[in-house]
């Protein structure tokens, strides 16, 4: 306990380091810019950056990355309050009330209300990574070779499930990915396996290109089919972004709510803060005392909203961390970013790599005071930024996507594998297959492999040792679990989105039509 | 839900990679084939499954193209460019050069997209400078000189 307490405070004092202060900075500055431009989402900037957290220590690049992935969430509800139209999905409940509020001239306090909403869903949920996410870990030391072959299974149940139309076309997606892991040389004999002939494919494919391409090219190509439309032009407000300590003491009440039921999203594996967000928003609507505010803009609604989808940035981050289960696309691609560090998710991140991840959990509440100051002095330009034209944002995202490929290995073949998946990608997303799927199938695709033929090789080849131990078979009823989940949260996301809508006479398609990659 | 069409092409394409996968995966060491196939078998029986919900989907309640919806807004034209834009520029950077390539492809889709040229001059120049003191300051990566303007040196 006492140790715990030590490495979390040496946590904080290796996360206060300019060089780290610094990164928070950069990175949620960047994460609110990318979450407030509609068309860009938090996965998608997460995996834009990713290559320059490459040179850094792992600490700190995953500091940045958690920084935009905060950013980028509280970033989306500028452009949801100011032009009614969510930068990510995450922010979809908050135009609700958001869009009302700038209406009646509010636009300050809605600002505020989101920012300081955010803050605290943010810290709050850091209590259940401080909590829960070492405990989870110490699970995983009864883990042998079976079991961490169903557990990758198990994780590729949750994320084939996810946002997807189909839960057979998300399965699919996964084991597209599980086979394409299998290129290259085998990682246990060393012969040579599929490579298309070329000696670059031996090490396997470049994850770090998959996923650029996967989640950032592909979106420029979702860009470029569509028309260039001019966007709304933000709303100058001229009042204050401040809300009256009755007004605090008010919206109290409905972060804790929200914070609560934010952090339970982000720890299950499946859901996200899309899905938050309108439970955040209904649970505020519920227990509000000025139910007739809500649709004519309520800061209830704004903070419910906002709280809940901040909420699940910590929470999501236990599962990652602990089992290497990402419930979400962004928590994915984080875990993308921690295994090019060569970090594995588990006990030893708690045990040899403790001072590491106890600096990247204090850089992660640290993150959430950089968002509120930023959040707040910034609010007017990044409005005039979430005004980007698509047109501008296609060729500057394709750079970035080249150039960050290319950073990899300094090998122009790196951007030829990011623009094909690119292209996978973008068709993959045009017929409802699951770009995060695959992703997290090339990163659990080794373990899974590495899991099987250790266990048929200790029991000489008798597929019976798969299922010999209790643990495989929780693990075998939570993959049934994982595989029928998008069912129940499916149910539920439809069912939250329509009650939050119910009466305020929005388009809920409209609101929620930006890709959820 | 109706069956769509376009889904024909996705089962087509998954039994495919399959067969491909499936081919190269016998030519294996034994102990190398355990995996690929586990996967291959996988990803064979779920296009499978799919395969026959769709069909119960025809049948129950008939067949749509699908290609309206998927392609819905689509602009040809301008995906075209933008998407052989991307591949030339690729090529482009092998032969000129990074900064070369990227002014040439910014300035030509953004011209086709068309930005005003205060706004293009902009981006391109933001850009440019982003990618030299991140990349090329922060990050120490050298970024691809061209084989062109190697040879001219």
């Amino acid at each position: 306990m006492l140790e715990t307490l030590s490495q979390m405070g040496a946590g904080f004092i290796n996360a206060l380091t300019p060089i780290n202060l610094l990164m928070m900075a950069g990175g949620v500055a960047m994460g609110i810019i990318i979450g407030c431009m509609p068309g860009l989402s938090a996965a998608m900037g997460v995996a834009l950056m990713l290559p320059l957290t490459f040179t850094m220590k792992a600490e700190t690049g995953l500091i940045v990355l958690g920084a935009i992935y905060c950013g980028a969430i509280f970033g989306g509800s500028i452009s949801a309050i100011l032009i009614h139209t969510p930068g990510t999905p995450a922010s979809a409940a908050t135009a609700i009330e958001g869009y009302q509020m700038t209406l009646r001239g509010q636009a300050g306090k809605a600002l505020f209300t989101a920012c300081y909403s955010s803050f605290w869903g943010g810290l709050l949920s850091c209590i259940s990574l401080y909590f829960f996410a070492p405990l989870l870990a110490q699970l995983t030391l009864k883990f042998r070779s079976a079991e961490y072959f169903w557990l990758s299974i198990f994780g590729l149940t949750i994320i084939a499930g996810v946002s997807g139309k189909s839960i057979v076309k998300g399965l699919i997606s996964g084991a597209l990915g599980l086979l394409l892991s299998t290129i290259g040389l085998d990682p246990v004999t060393g012969a040579k396996r599929v490579m298309f002939g070329q000696a670059y494919f031996a090490e396997g494919i470049n994850t770090t290109c998959a996923l650029i391409g996967l989640f950032s090219m592909s979106q420029v190509f979702i860009l470029a089919e569509k028309k260039i439309v001019k966007r709304a032009r933000a709303t100058k407000f001229t009042d204050k972004m401040s809300l009256t300590r009755e007004e605090r003491r008010t919206i109290r009440p409905t972060i804790v709510r929200s914070w609560l039921l934010g952090n339970i999203i982000g720890i299950l594996p499946g859901a996200g803060a899309a899905i938050a967000c309108f439970l955040g928003y209904n649970t505020s609507k519920q227990f509000s005392k000025n139910k007739q505010l809500f649709g004519k803009g309520s800061i209830e609604g704004v903070a419910g909203s906002e709280a809940a989808n901040n909420a699940v940035t910590g929470g999501s981050l236990i599962p990652t961390l602990t089992l290497g289960i990402p419930g979400e696309s962004v928590t994915a691609v984080l875990m993308g970013g921690l295994v090019i560090q060569g970090l594995a998710p588990g006990p030893e991140l708690f045990g040899k790599y403790a001072p590491m991840t106890y600096t990247f959990f204090a850089g992660f509440v640290l993150v959430q005071f950089f968002m509120l100051g930023i959040g707040l002095l910034g609010c007017r330009g990044f409005a005039q930024i979430s005004r980007l034209s698509d047109a501008i944002l296609i060729p500057c995202v394709t750079v970035l996507c080249c150039v960050g490929s290319y950073a990899i290995h300094k090998n122009i073949l790196d951007i030829v594998v990011m623009m094909t998946f690119g292209v996978i990608g973008y068709l993959m997303r045009k017929f409802d297959l699951n770009t995060a799927a695959v992703v997290l199938a090339l990163i659990l695709g080794p373990i899974g492999e590495k899991g099987l033929r250790n266990a048929l090789k200790s029991s000489g080849g008798n597929p019976a040792i798969l299922f010999s131990s209790v643990v495989c078979w929780v693990l075998i009823a939570l993959c049934i679990v994982g595989i029928l989940s998008p069912l129940f949260m499916g149910k539920l996301e439809k069912k939250a989105t329509a009650d939050a809508v119910a009466d305020t006479g929005e388009d809920i398609d409209k609101l929620t039509e930006e890709d959820s990659v | 839900m109706k069956m769509k069409k376009t889904d024909i092409g996705v089962v087509a394409f998954m039994y495919l990679v399959c067969a491909y996968f499936y081919v190269q995966t016998v030519k294996f060491q034994a102990d190398s084939q355990t995996y690929p196939m586990f996967t291959i078998t996988l990803l064979f029986g779920l296009t499978t499954l799919y395969l026959l919900q769709m069909l119960v989907a025809a049948k129950k309640h008939g067949v749509e193209s699908g290609v309206d919806t998927i392609f819905k807004d689509f602009q040809p034209l301008q995906f075209l460019v933008c998407l052989l834009g991307a591949i030339a520029y690729v090529v482009l950077m092998h032969y000129f050069g990074f900064y070369i390539a990227t002014v040439i492809f910014m300035a030509a889709v953004l011209l086709y997209l068309r930005v005003p040229i205060l706004h293009s001059v902009i981006a391109v120049a933001a850009i440019l400078a982003l990618v030299y003191f991140a990349f090329g300051k922060f990050l120490g990566v050298k970024l691809p000189v061209g084989v062109v303007i190697k040879m001219l040196r």
